[in-house]
């Protein structure tokens, strides 16, 4: 008997190898070079992996690194440099280029993230603010209830959506198994909790990793600031937020009449932590107007890293609380789009499909939809590892596409419906630990997530819209 | 899919058999051996390991003919294979010296005391599974079932 596993790793592995050793005139693609035919390989194995998870998502790229290095790098395994012979050999990658992938400034802006998330965590940060921020909403289970989504969302939109649920969900243990058994809002509440996660994700540039991804692909003229993120993101996030919310109440109205949240704690006040409130309003004052001092996200997430490693408030045994695998996916990811685009792989796969024949809403359309069916079943980030570079290929190739915003507009739109799945327990984390509780019907969170995934992607097409109305693109 | 191993040890069936009932609905995510005695349960600890496989939790009796349960916590506590192992020591006849030996030498994680209520039992059991899930950093979404919310999110807040 074969596992599963093991089935799907030999079936991803076989069509790997066999799409490395045939004739390059094999391919379907024009003017194929043979290190762009390895890329392929690569990116379909990463394709078949992130898919099928034979291994760990975050293991496939540092496998994909890895190929890379010692398939089409300057420093290549001797049999497969170029010994003068091939005349379509293609051009090689740097080997210090693809290693640099691990460090590159949008995985430092991260690690600022992470930085801040472990100060905020380790102080208390987060449930003071929690307790602080609830305490407007009252003790009306609606009013609780959007209470409850809103500091989920800004919370992710700085943390990690894993965490901040993790956290948002152990704050309403207690209310939940207070509630009566039969009353329907506690599914608003288990499903409020994770949505809120997802959507806030999109709210900044580190919100979640697809958005990191992203930024590998917006730049030169289509760079995007944090600050400008936000301004658009933000409105995004709020709307979509407030539909959820009107949503979870209509499927499953709360039935209890007051709800009380009993948060206990107080700030603290020691130096350390006083130190924690600063550098962290500072960073973030510091990244919302990153177009008025000269330093870019990039470099203003270094300062949180200096001052709470030079402070002692992170120690070497919080940095091991740092979630590397989050960092090495996205690694894997930018390491993926620039082999396919330094190679001009990427453009040669776009340039054998016939897109221009296509209508650029209908292509919009698509590329969106099956960002979010893959995102549904698949990681988000994995999604947006593998749809961004064909996609910012497809918007820069595609002629048609500038009347609606060219490639900026089309990452944008991908992007964001990478973040919109999440009508399935296996969709996002933040889902899966909803589904734990044991309070959860699937059938209400796949008919809820269905529903926020076609409205917020129809949200995604309208801001599109006004986006180019107002010139964003 | 890993499973991990969770080891009985009682010198009496019909405490064996209790457990049974009260775990069955783990056996899905989780291997669970019986074992009669401590030496027995040693063997089967030894060969687990011999093949790779990962002991998780150790619910061990105190009373017990020949090597007594708390003898054995302490030599599974000294034994640098088995640091993750969580161990939980399960009886009603030790007594306040054993008990202090259990918790200073042998490092034991919970105590229950029979006769136990079935509930409890379930509940003190996925907290350290869980605990032990996280700390050999096996993915926690395949074991939803057999996982403790509250010390899962604990645990997942201090991550980043």
């Amino acid at each position: 008997m074969i596992s599963k596993k093991t089935m799907h790793l030999s079936i991803s592995v076989v069509a790997t190898l066999l799409v490395l050793v045939i004739p390059v005139s094999w391919i379907p693609i024009d003017g194929l070079t043979i290190i762009e035919q390895r890329i392929l390989a690569i990116f379909l194995l990463a394709t078949m992996f992130w898919i099928l998870e034979p291994i760990p998502i975050f293991a496939t790229s540092v496998l994909i690194i890895t190929l890379e290095l010692v398939m089409v790098s300057d420093k290549a395994f001797f049999l497969f440099q170029n010994d003068g012979s091939v005349a379509n050999f293609g051009s090689i990658i740097a080997h210090k280029e693809i290693m640099a992938t691990f460090a590159s400034p949008i995985i430092l802006l991260f690690l600022g993230g992470f930085f801040m998330a472990i100060a905020a965590t380790k102080y208390r940060l987060d449930i003071n603010l929690a307790r602080v921020l609830l305490r407007p909403f009252g003790s009306d289970p609606r009013k609780v209830l959007l209470g409850l989504m809103v500091i989920t969302a800004v919370f992710s939109m700085f943390m990690s959506n894993t965490a901040t649920t993790a956290m948002m969900l152990a704050l309403l243990a207690p209310i939940l198994a207070s509630l009566e058994k039969s009353d329907t809002g506690k599914m608003a509440f288990v499903l409020g909790v994770p949505f809120a996660a997802n959507i806030g994700g999109i709210g900044t540039p580190i919100g979640t990793p697809p958005n990191a991804v992203a930024l590998k692909y917006l730049t030169g003229e289509n760079a995007i600031g944090f600050g400008n993120w936000m301004g658009f993101a933000v409105p995004f996030v709020i709307i979509l937020l407030g539909f959820t919310w009107i949503l979870l109440l209509r499927l499953f109205p709360p039935q209890s009449a007051t709800l009380a949240l009993d948060i206990r704690g107080k700030f603290l006040k020691h130096w350390k932590a006083l130190t924690v409130y600063v550098t962290m309003g500072i960073t973030i004052l510091l990244w919302l107007l990153d177009a008025f001092h000269g330093m870019n996200a990039y470099v203003v997430a270094m300062i949180p890293v200096a001052v709470f490693t030079a402070t002692g408030i992170v120690t070497t045994e919080d940095m091991k609380r740092i979630s590397w695998d989050v960092l090495w996916l996205v690694s894997g990811g930018i390491a993926l789009g620039m082999a396919m685009e330094k190679s001009g792989l990427a453009m040669h796969i776009i340039d054998s499909i016939p897109f221009a024949a296509f209508s650029p809403l209908l292509i919009v359309g698509v590329a969106t939809v099956i960002t979010i069916v893959m995102a549904t079943f698949m990681s988000n980030t994995a999604t947006a590892n593998l749809m961004l570079p064909i996609v910012a290929a497809l918007g820069i190739s595609l002629g048609g596409l500038e009347i609606l915003g060219g490639s900026k507009m089309l990452i944008l739109a991908v992007t964001f419906a990478s973040s919109l799945a999440m009508s399935l327990a296996i969709s996002t984390p933040p889902n899966a630990m909803a589904q734990a509780t044991g309070l959860v019907e699937t059938r209400y969170m796949r008919k809820s997530g269905i529903i926020i995934g076609v409205v917020g992607l129809s949200g995604v097409y309208i801001l599109m819209f006004v986006l180019r109305q107002v010139g964003f693109f | 899919m890993e499973k991990p191993v969770i080891i009985c040890v009682d010198d009496q069936r019909e405490v064996l058999a209790a457990l049974r009932k009260d775990l069955a609905g783990l056996t899905e995510k989780c291997e669970i051996e019986y074992c009669e005695s401590a030496e027995e349960a040693g063997e089967i600890m030894n060969a687990l390991d011999d093949s790779g496989e990962t002991t998780a939790l150790l619910i061990c009796d105190h009373v017990m003919p020949r090597k007594n349960g708390v003898d054995f916590l302490i030599e599974i506590n000294n034994d640098a294979r088995f640091t993750r192992v969580r161990k939980l020591l399960l009886t009603g006849q030790a007594t306040h010296q054993d008990t202090i030996v259990a918790i200073n030498e042998a490092a034991i994680d919970r105590y229950v005391e029979k006769p136990w209520q079935a509930e409890e039992l379930l509940k003190t059991v996925k907290i350290l599974l869980t605990e032990f899930l996280l700390v050999s950093g096996m993915d926690y979404q395949s074991y939803l079932e057999i996982i403790d919310q509250e010390t899962l999110y604990e645990q997942l807040r201090k991550r980043t």
